[in-house]
């Protein structure tokens, strides 16, 4: 094949890669959350409050050049315009592996070391905020890092269970045909079609409006589950007919083997890469979900962060224009899994096919 | 002809029956409604939130509710919103036509930025403009309404009602873009080497016509599918676009009954929005069918 027609998608394996380094980073950052953010997440520094980055530089307070650099402290000189001056006489240099606020590493270990931070207990003590502070003065860094952490978790537990129900309900539609598939099919292309943000809202005003952390967690994964199985079924279901007439599946009919047995052992294995394309797909459409719903207010509340709530302070128009960079952090992480998770599926759909190709 | 319409129009009953049925459930189940948060108030006693709840009729089982709420939608009369005090149905609708307007521009604009790129790319076959279409696919696919929506509102320096609707509509589009350039993209493509084509290259037609009026023709279906189906995802997307961008609409009214829980504003909304999606599935496969006539022989037989 030298000249491969146009509108062929061609194969892009590294598609994959890149998508897979993606992905491997941002996970990276949200299970380390607490080793790497300054800060705890929920602690409020009210003398700081919309604070922009702290500026840091290579210099130190007499103009000497420092290798290592410092943060300088900054004051609030305007409350009302929330204008900020930075206060030369008071700086400090950046430390890594400092002590901070203990939390337990990955859930087991206790643990009080962070990648970097300012070392010193005075109050007056520079922070160290890459990325400002919110409203009520928390390290806004820190609660990205968090926001992600709960976020990223949240979405693929969803994702794979919406798979879960989706590829159970195409494969016996598949499988058995006739009335059951006219009936399943039936259900799964109105789900398909049906408004699903909405339907969510919806089922969501059936609980109450504030939730804690966990069921919020839980509440959110069942709706996702129960309102995105449907695209998965639909593919499933076509597979399942796709090879349902060929000889290894006629030849286990034929020696007997159950139904179960043939759908788990011979179909399933045979369809299983589109249908991790397709998970692959879905990843980021539950991730928004999820962010939809606590930017709306209604998924997972504060003092906890998730990328959603975090964008709520970026709906207001004059905050956002002051700092466009630092409200859209969220937004940024967001577009990235989005793009990680779309170039994992494409890459990895097309490695199938390359596959094929040269076999 | 008569009998796929007779047959959608089934599908279409069943689809909002068993979708309002199940959210009608739920609402009326779980957590309380919109007098619960009146118990906690120390000045309002336990007698008058049951009034309350006997004048709205939240006493009774919810199979009854569900089966007078059906009756009266029915009649036309879906009810009086518990939070705005006006009947549900003039809310709704009122809502409805200004995000069913920027929806429809969002689609003008997917389809004419999608199809420009997808004939200029078949009529000229330019390889930088093939890697252009594909990148562009990528981008704006997983570009998410919100970070979207976010941007908009960052750039949007006037906000004046015209330009929040430009915005609101271009935000809706980008998501469409994606999927609707893949269809034009790979099914224009397709038909350029289809032995049709061929024949009419051969007949000396020009190109510009062949294009236009055969390899278009045959591409359009899987486009006008996309399109029907997308409808559902501007519904939903234009919650959060409303919301960001302080537009009145269906999707900042879904977010205000559901932070009220006014059950019957749900239901209203809910409605709407399952039979827009319907009507939309349903008109685009009619237009597949005046597209290609073989569509329609296939249905009789």
């Amino acid at each position: 094949m030298k000249n491969p027609p146009s509108n062929t998608t061609g194969c892009r394996k590294s598609r994959f890669y890149y998508g897979l380094v993606i992905i491997a980073v941002l996970y990276l950052a949200a299970l380390l959350a607490d080793f790497l953010s300054p800060y705890d997440y929920r602690e409020q520094s009210r003398q700081q409050p919309s604070a922009p980055g702290s500026p840091a530089r290579f210099h130190d307070a007499d103009g000497n050049f420092s290798l290592r650099p410092v943060v300088y402290g900054t004051r609030l000189t305007d409350p009302v315009a929330q204008e900020y001056s930075v206060d030369e006489s008071n700086a400090a240099p950046i430390q890594f592996f400092v002590h901070g606020f203990s939390y337990t590493f990955l859930g087991v270990i206790p643990a009080d070391i962070h990648l970097f931070g300012v070392s010193g207990k005075s109050p007056n003590a520079p922070r160290i905020q890459l990325l400002g502070t919110d409203a009520l003065g928390r390290d806004r860094f820190s609660r990205l890092l968090h926001g992600a952490r709960f976020s990223l978790l949240v979405s693929p537990v969803g994702t794979i269970l919406a798979a879960i129900i989706g590829i159970l309900i195409g494969i016996t539609s598949g499988y058995l045909g006739r009335a059951v598939d006219s009936i399943l099919m039936g259900i799964t292309d109105a789900m398909i079609s049906l408004p699903t943000l909405i339907l969510i809202l919806a089922a969501r005003a059936a609980f109450p409006l504030e939730l804690p952390p966990v069921t919020a967690a839980g509440l959110l994964i069942g709706l996702f589950a129960l309102t995105g199985w449907a695209e998965i079924a639909r593919l499933a279901r076509g597979q399942v007919r796709s090879i349902r007439d060929r000889e290894f599946v006629i030849a286990a009919t034929a020696t007997g083997v159950r139904p179960g047995r043939i759908l788990f052992r011979h179909i399933l294995p045979n369809i299983s890469s589109p249908l991790i394309t397709q998970v692959m797909l879905m990843l980021p459409g539950f991730l928004l979900a999820e962010t939809s719903l606590s930017f709306l207010g209604i998924g997972l509340q504060e003092p906890e962060a998730s990328l959603g709530n975090l964008l709520t302070g970026a709906a207001d128009p004059t905050q956002l224009r002051q700092h466009p960079v630092l409200l859209l952090s969220p937004a940024v992480v967001i577009f990235l899994f989005a793009l990680g998770s779309r170039l994992m599926s494409d890459g990895f759909g097309t490695k199938q096919e390359c596959y094929r190709k040269f076999q | 002809m008569l009998k796929l319409l007779l047959r959608k129009l089934i599908q279409g009953v069943m689809m909002i029956l068993i979708v309002s049925a199940v959210t009608f459930g739920l609402l009326s189940s779980a957590g309380g409604d919109a007098f619960t948060s009146l118990r906690d108030n120390p000045q309002v006693s336990a007698e008058t939130v049951e009034n309350l709840r006997r004048v709205y009729g939240l006493d009774r089982p919810v199979v009854t509710r569900y089966g007078i709420w059906l009756w009266n939608t029915v009649r036309g009369e879906m009810g009086e919103s518990f939070y705005f005090r006006t009947p549900v149905r003039g809310l709704v609708f009122s809502r409805f036509a200004s995000t069913f307007s920027v929806s429809l521009g969002a689609i003008l604009i997917a389809m004419a930025i999608a199809a420009m790129l997808g004939i200029l790319s078949a009529r000229f076959k330019w390889k930088w403009l093939s890697r252009l279409i594909m990148s562009l696919i990528l981008l704006t696919s997983s570009t998410p309404r919100i970070v979207l929506a976010l941007f908009g509102l960052a750039l949007l320096a006037r906000s004046d009602d015209l330009s929040a609707f430009f915005v609101a509509a271009i935000v809706l589009a980008v998501p469409v873009i994606a999927i609707i350039l893949a269809q034009f993209h790979e099914g224009l493509g397709h038909a350029m080497n289809e032995d049709f084509v061929q024949l009419a290259r051969a007949k000396g037609l020009s190109e510009r016509i062949v294009i236009l009026r055969h390899a278009l023709r045959a591409a359009l279906n899987p486009v006008l599918t996309v399109l029907g189906l997308s409808f559902g995802g501007l519904l939903g997307g234009s919650v959060l676009v409303e919301t960001i961008l302080g537009r009145s609409g269906i999707g900042s009214l879904m977010v205000a009954s559901v932070r009220n829980r006014d059950i019957p504003l749900i239901m209203g909304i809910v409605l709407i929005a399952s039979a827009a999606v319907w009507l939309a599935n349903t008109l685009a496969e009619f237009l597949q069918m005046v597209n290609d006539k073989r569509l329609h022989s296939l249905e009789t037989t």
